[in-house]
C-alpha cells in the first residue's frame, strides 16, 4: 500500500524542486466527538464499541469509498506498517476495543476511531499545500457531521477529550527536512524562534518523539479563537519560511562550509555501504544525510524520492512485512543493514 | 448519564456487579446502589451457616467501600454525566465526556485561555448544532420577555420559534 502520507510521492513535478525537497509532507486533523457520549479514555468498551458502530454508519453512508476496518483485526505487522505510515498512532492501537480506521486507497484521507477522540480526520497533501490537505479533511467533516451529532457549543467550539485541542480541534502540521540548519548550528534558534511565535515542534514520530534525522513536525498550538483558514495560512506561512531558511543555509554550506558537507555525505554513504548491523534510529540518521545530497544533485544514482522510499521501508514493519516474516530487533538491525547497503551499492558522491 | 439499572434516574455512583463470574462497573443511582448493596448482602448468607463466605464477604466490603467512597468524594466537584471527579480528570490530563467543560468551568475557563489566549471560538460549527443553539437562545430569550412582560417581543419570539418548525407544521395543517 502506498500512501501520500508516507514520505514522498510521483506527484511532485509542478512544484519547486528544492521547496518540496524540504517540506516532505503536510497534513490537517480535526478532532471531533459526539455528544453525549464519554471520551474514549473515560469509556467502557460498551461505549467506545457504541461509538464505533455510529461512525462506521455514518462513514458508510457518506464515504462509502473509504475502507473502515477494526484495530482488533489487525495483525501485529500490518499496525507497525500503519504506524510507520502515519495512519494510525500507537494512542489508537493500545485502545484496542472499539477502535478503528478508515482510509482512502489514495491516501489522502482517513480517520481514526476511539483515539484519544472519538474521530481524529485527518487529510494528506505533498510538500506544504496543507490548504488541499484542509479542502479534503474539512468535505469528510461536513459529510459526516450531517448523520453524527457532534459535541459543539458557540463559545467554545468542538468539544475535545483534551482542552488543548477545544475550538476548532484543527492541527495543521507539516515534515520538514533541516538537516542544512543543523550541519550549520543554526537549528536551535529556528526551533526557538517556532516556539515563541506558538507553533509546537516535535520530531517525526509525533508528540513526544526526538527529531530523529533531522526530520521536524511542526504543527500549531492554539485551536481557539482563531478560525481554520487562518490556523492553516500561519502554519503554512511560517513554515514556508522555514523552507526559506534552510534552503539559504544549503546554499551558505555549499559555498562556505562544503568540507562539512562532504564529510557528513561520505561519511553516512560508507556506513550505509559497508555497516552489518543498523538500528532504524542510527539508518534515519544516515538515510538524512543522503536525502540531503541526493536533493543537492551531490549522489549520482540516487534521487529524493528514493531516499524517501528507504526511509520508510528500513521501519521495522515495513522491513518485516518486505521480508515476509517476524523478526527480532537484533534480526531487523542487521537485515536493515543489508537492506540498505544492497540499495545504496551503486551510489556515488560526485564531490 | 442514566442509571444503568432503573434507566429513569440519573447515575450518582458507581457499583460493581458479579455477572457470570465477571466483575462489570456500573453507574447507577443511589436507590438502584442501595438495592443492590442489599441483595448482594442477602446473596452472601448461606442458609446453611448464616456466615458469609471469605470471599463473598470481601466483595461486599469492596462494593461498601466503594459506594461509601464515591459519596464522601461527593464534596469534591464532580461531572453530573459521566461522575468523573476533578482530581481524576486533573491526573489523566483528559476530561471524562462533553458535559465535563460545564461541570468545571470554573478552572477550565482560565487553564484554556492560557493554553490558547483566546476563550472563544471563531469559526466552523456544524448546523444541526447550530440550530439546535439558535432554538435554545431564542427559547431563552422568549422566556425572559415573558417574565419581564415584554408581550410584543415576546411574540416576535414565539414566531421566530414557531419558523424553525415551519416545515413540519405546515405539513400536519396541510391537506391530506
Amino acid at each position: 500500500m502506498m500512501l501520500k502520507s508516507e514520505f514522498g510521492s510521483s506527484s511532485k513535478k509542478a512544484r519547486p524542486v528544492a521547496s518540496d525537497d524540504i517540506a516532505m509532507s503536510c497534513r490537517v486533523r480535526l478532532a471531533r466527538n459526539l455528544a453525549g457520549e464519554r471520551f474514549p479514555d473515560w469509556a467502557t468498551e460498551r461505549d467506545r464499541e457504541r461509538v464505533f458502530s455510529k461512525v462506521r454508519e455514518a462513514l458508510s453512508a457518506e464515504a462509502p469509498a473509504l475502507r473502515v476496518s477494526s484495530v482488533a483485526t489487525f495483525e501485529e505487522q500490518e499496525r507497525d506498517v500503519l504506524c510507520e505510515s502515519h495512519l494510525i498512532s500507537k494512542d489508537l492501537l493500545a485502545r484496542a476495543a472499539g477502535g478503528g480506521l478508515a482510509y482512502a486507497a489514495d491516501g489522502s484521507v482517513c480517520v481514526m476511531i476511539n483515539e484519544e477522540d472519538h474521530l481524529r480526520i485527518q487529510g494528506f497533501a505533498d510538500g506544504l499545500d496543507m490548504r488541499k490537505a484542509w479542502q479534503t479533511a474539512d468535505a469528510l467533516d461536513t459529510r459526516l457531521e450531517r448523520h453524527l451529532d457532534y459535541a459543539w457549543t458557540p463559545d467554545l467550539g468542538y468539544l475535545t477529550a483534551c482542552p488543548s485541542n477545544v475550538g476548532t480541534g484543527l492541527r495543521a502540521s507539516a515534515m520538514l527536512h533541516l538537516l542544512g540548519l543543523r550541519l550549520l548550528g543554526e537549528i536551535e534558534p529556528v526551533v526557538r524562534g517556532l516556539e515563541r511565535m506558538r507553533l509546537l515542534v516535535r520530531g517525526i514520530g509525533g508528540e513526544g518523539s526526538e527529531a530523529a534525522g533531522q526530520i521536524f513536525q511542526i504543527s500549531n498550538m492554539d485551536t481557539l479563537g482563531v478560525d481554520e483558514a487562518a490556523i492553516v495560512q500561519r502554519v503554512m506561512r511560517i513554515c514556508a519560511e522555514v523552507v526559506r531558511q534552510e534552503h539559504n543555509a544549503r546554499v551558505r554550506l555549499i559555498h562556505e562550509s562544503p568540507l562539512v558537507l562532504v564529510d557528513c555525505l561520505a561519511r553516512s554513504l560508507s556506513v550505509l555501504q559497508n555497516a552489518r548491523l543498523l538500528a532504524t534510529f542510527e539508518a534515519l540518521e544516515f538515510l538524512s544525510a543522503m536525502r540531503l545530497g541526493a536533493s543537492l544533485g551531490l549522489c549520482a544514482r540516487l534521487k529524493v524520492q528514493d531516499v524517501d522510499k528507504l526511509i520508510l521501508l528500513m521501519q521495522p514493519g515495513h522491513l518485516q512485512k518486505g521480508m515476509g516474516t517476524a523478526m527480532t530487533s537484533d534480526e531487523r538491525d542487521e537485515m536493515r543493514a543489508e537492506f540498505l547497503s544492497r540499495k545504496v551499492a551503486n551510489v556515488k558522491l560526485k564531490c | 448519564m442514566k442509571c444503568e439499572m432503573c434507566h429513569n434516574a440519573e447515575a450518582e455512583t458507581a457499583i460493581t456487579k458479579e455477572t457470570a463470574g465477571d466483575l462489570q462497573e456500573l453507574y447507577v443511582c443511589q436507590a438502584c446502589a442501595n438495592k443492590a448493596l442489599r441483595q448482594k448482602d442477602s446473596e452472601s448468607v448461606p442458609p446453611a451457616t448464616g456466615v458469609p463466605s471469605l470471599p463473598l464477604m470481601g466483595m461486599i466490603m469492596d462494593a461498601a467501600f466503594e459506594i461509601v467512597g464515591r459519596a464522601l468524594n461527593r464534596a469534591e466537584p464532580s461531572c453530573p454525566v459521566c461522575g468523573i471527579l476533578r482530581n481524576e480528570y486533573r491526573q489523566r490530563s483528559r476530561l471524562g465526556c462533553p458535559a465535563c467543560y460545564e461541570a468545571f468551568s470554573k478552572e477550565l475557563d482560565s487553564a484554556i485561555f492560557d493554553l490558547h489566549r483566546a476563550s472563544r471560538h471563531t469559526g466552523k460549527a456544524p448546523e444541526k448544532a447550530k440550530a439546535v443553539w439558535a432554538r435554545k437562545r431564542l427559547e431563552a430569550q422568549l422566556d425572559e420577555a415573558v417574565k419581564a412582560q415584554r408581550y410584543e417581543e415576546a411574540i416576535a419570539l414565539r414566531d421566530q420559534l414557531q419558523k424553525l418548525d415551519g416545515p413540519k407544521d405546515e405539513k400536519k395543517g396541510g391537506p391530506a
